[in-house]
């Protein structure tokens, strides 16, 4: 089934920077994890949530994993432009003990 | 071996176990953990032929863990569950040793293990040490299924907090919204997020021809069908405003894929359908009452405009009684009566009732007052006069509209009257010996129709005793709560049986009867009337 989900990614030196559009469910979660897989080396994914307004659990739990890939190699993961719904999601779930958050991608990457 | 000197080895090799358990915790996935086994194994034994294979359960077979090695039958044959946890060691063959270890998540971890480097076999050392791992592995691997399992418990935990602040605030969040789109668009993704379904729908139709009006979807780019015909989905259905409102949510999501919704689901559903249906509710009762507050305005605006031209006082005639009321109905109408001085001991009586109510009536009355005193002043005959008046309301008033009109002028000296009826009721003209005229020359309503039909009047002598009756059709049609009319014959009657009272008492009783008639009924009509009589 269609999901309306798309992402585009740029790698910086060792970060990557993904924006996402579209519902991040188990689709949208596992292309976060494979795009984040397809770069080796990376220590530091920005993740770009702006055009994205609604994020279910099963999206949320491909988000942990991310986080816990990044952690394993000493990295992390910094989110950017969240929607206060979304924030607040994150918030409840305890995401933003492990991860970051930044108003920009500018502000993420510094 | 002697005993001493192998517990000198272990005691020395304590520390390397301690490390060696510490790494297997911090592994991130139990394919890291056997990675690191593997690694302490080999360490341990100077052996690179020992190899980890895996059976996630008991019926499964067996696979290798970070190896390319290819086992033979009779390989796998050694790894037997009949005797887990027993090593089992081999001599002169290609393994030395091999162990299948149950685990805590009711896994099998094999382990074969073949020659040293060294060509040297299993020690005494080397099986203690082997015992110890096993043991190392074991409590490494409980571990980690625990600190999964916690994890788990924490984001299902968190998981439900989420859905209960979410249901709050999806209520809130409803409630706030009067455009009705936004309001759909919030409400699917609110329940998307609620129940992990992959989409939704709610689609609107009539509940009469049960024809589809509208059918929003979340994702946009899914089509209605696709969400309907799909395998796993709930529903939940309401009726409002002659409208069907079906929200459907289809697939939900799971890591593995989609399965059925629960009751749990079907329940957040049921809360959202409500949420919608009361902020629809909302919206409608807030349109309806700013439609009442419009409405209330403008009939407070019509009782104004109605009011400023009612006469407040009527003038004083010499030898000649005269009274009039207007009782305004709740629902503002368009009646008129006047009684204008214009000099020389005339004056004029007037008795006009607009069709319809409201504002435009209002003002239509407003128009005619205005061109009546201006007409007057030119001492037209009445005749001209409603003609030049009924132009004037037929330019001045859309189709629907028109005004009955009696206008009478009196010569107070000489008693005589010209008289002229546009569509009103007669006027009653009650003479002293009981005998009751009614008067009804003239023509139509004026601005029914500019056809230069001329209007008739007529001239009457009033004389001492004699009483003139004009009212609107508020007094006859005056209805009861079972819906009877008061009717002109009832008030002919109570004109005629309360000849002897002066206008202004008249006027009262007649009222009073009036509203004895209508009992609890709401008045429908403007109550409007003026009484002259001769002295």
């Amino acid at each position: 089934m269609s999901t309306e989900f798309n992402l585009i990614s740029e790698l910086h030196d060792k970060t990557l920077v993904i924006k996402t559009e579209g519902y991040i469910n188990n689709a949208g979660g596992e292309k976060i994890v494979q795009e984040l897989e397809k770069h080796t080396g990376v220590n530091k994914l920005v993740l770009n949530l702006e055009k994205s307004k609604v994020v279910n659990s099963i999206g949320i739990s491909h988000l942990i994993e991310v986080i816990e890939k990044l952690n394993q190699v000493n990295g992390k993961l910094v989110f950017t432009n969240l929607d206060p719904t979304i924030e607040k999601t994150f918030t409840i779930m305890g995401l933003f003990q492990f991860a970051g958050k930044a108003d920009s991608i500018e502000s993420a990457l510094k | 071996m002697e005993n001493n000197s192998l517990v000198e080895k272990l005691t020395l090799q304590s520390e390397s176990f301690q490390e060696g358990f510490e790494t297997l915790c911090k592994s991130f996935s139990f394919d890291e953990m056997a990675k690191n086994f593997l690694h302490l194994l080999r360490g341990n034994f100077i052996s690179t032929k020992i190899h980890l294979l895996y059976k996630a359960t008991k019926d499964s077979n067996w696979n290798n863990i970070h190896s390319q090695e290819k086992f033979s039958d009779a390989d796998l044959a050694l790894l037997s569950l009949n005797n887990p946890v027993t090593i089992k060691y081999i001599s002169g063959e290609k393994y030395n040793a091999v162990v299948v270890l149950p685990l805590a998540d009711s896994s099998y971890l094999g382990i074969l293990i073949g020659g040293k480097l060294d060509g040297s076999v299993l020690n005494d050392f080397d099986k203690i040490t082997l015992q110890i791992l096993l043991q190392i592995f074991d409590s490494a691997h409980k571990s980690f299924i625990n600190q999964k399992n916690e994890k788990k418990l924490i984001f299902e935990l968190n998981e439900k907090v989420l859905q209960l602040n979410n249901l709050i605030d999806t209520g809130i969040e409803l409630s706030r919204y009067e455009n009705q789109n936004i309001l759909f668009d919030l409400a699917l993704g609110r329940i998307v997020i609620l129940t992990n379904a992959s989409s939704a729908l709610i689609k609107i139709s009539d509940v009469d021809t049960n024809s589809t009006e509208n059918q929003i979807t979340f994702p946009t780019n899914i089509s209605p069908e696709s969400i309907l015909n799909s395998e796993h989905k709930i529903e939940s259905c309401f009726d409002f405003n002659n409208k069907t409102y079906q929200l459907v949510l289809s697939e939900k999501e799971t890591r593995k894929g989609t399965t059925s919704f629960n009751d749990l689901d079907a329940m957040l559903l049921q809360a959202v359908s409500r949420q919608v249906r009361a902020s629809l509710e909302n919206e409608y009762l807030l349109g309806q009452s700013l439609e009442k507050e419009r409405i209330e305005k403008e009939l407070n605006l019509a009782a104004d405009i109605q009011q400023k031209i009612i006469p407040k006082e009527l003038p004083k005639i010499e030898g000649y009684q005269l009274a009039g009321i207007n009782f305004p109905s709740r629902e503002v109408g368009g009646d008129y009566y006047d009684c204008i001085d214009l000099g020389g001991g005339k004056f004029a009586l007037i008795m006009a009732d607009v069709a319809g109510k409201g504002i435009s009536a209002a003002l239509l009355v407003n128009t005619l007052n205005a061109a009546l005193y201006s007409y007057l002043e030119f001492n037209l005959p009445l005749t001209e006069l409603a003609d030049r008046l009924n132009k004037l309301i037929y330019k001045a008033s859309p189709p629907d509209k028109y005004i009955t009109f009696f206008a009478a002028v009196l010569d107070s000296n000489s008693g005589k009257l010209d008289v002229i009826n546009a569509g009103h009721n007669p006027a009653l003209l009650l003479r002293k010996d009981g005998t009751l005229e009614q008067i009804e020359a003239g023509g139509i309503g004026l601005g029914m129709l500019d056809l230069g039909i001329p209007y008739t009047g007529q001239t009457l002598i009033i004389n001492s005793g004699d009483k003139l009756f004009l009212y609107t059709d508020g007094i006859p049609e005056a209805m009861n709560s079972a819906e009877e009319e008061y009717s002109e014959e009832r008030m002919i009657d109570f004109f005629k049986a309360k000849s002897g009272q002066v206008p202004e008492a008249f006027i009262k009783s007649i009222v009073e009867d009036v509203k004895k008639h209508a009992g609890q009924a709401e008045q429908s009509d403007d109550i409007t009337s003026l009484i002259l009589r001769r002295i």
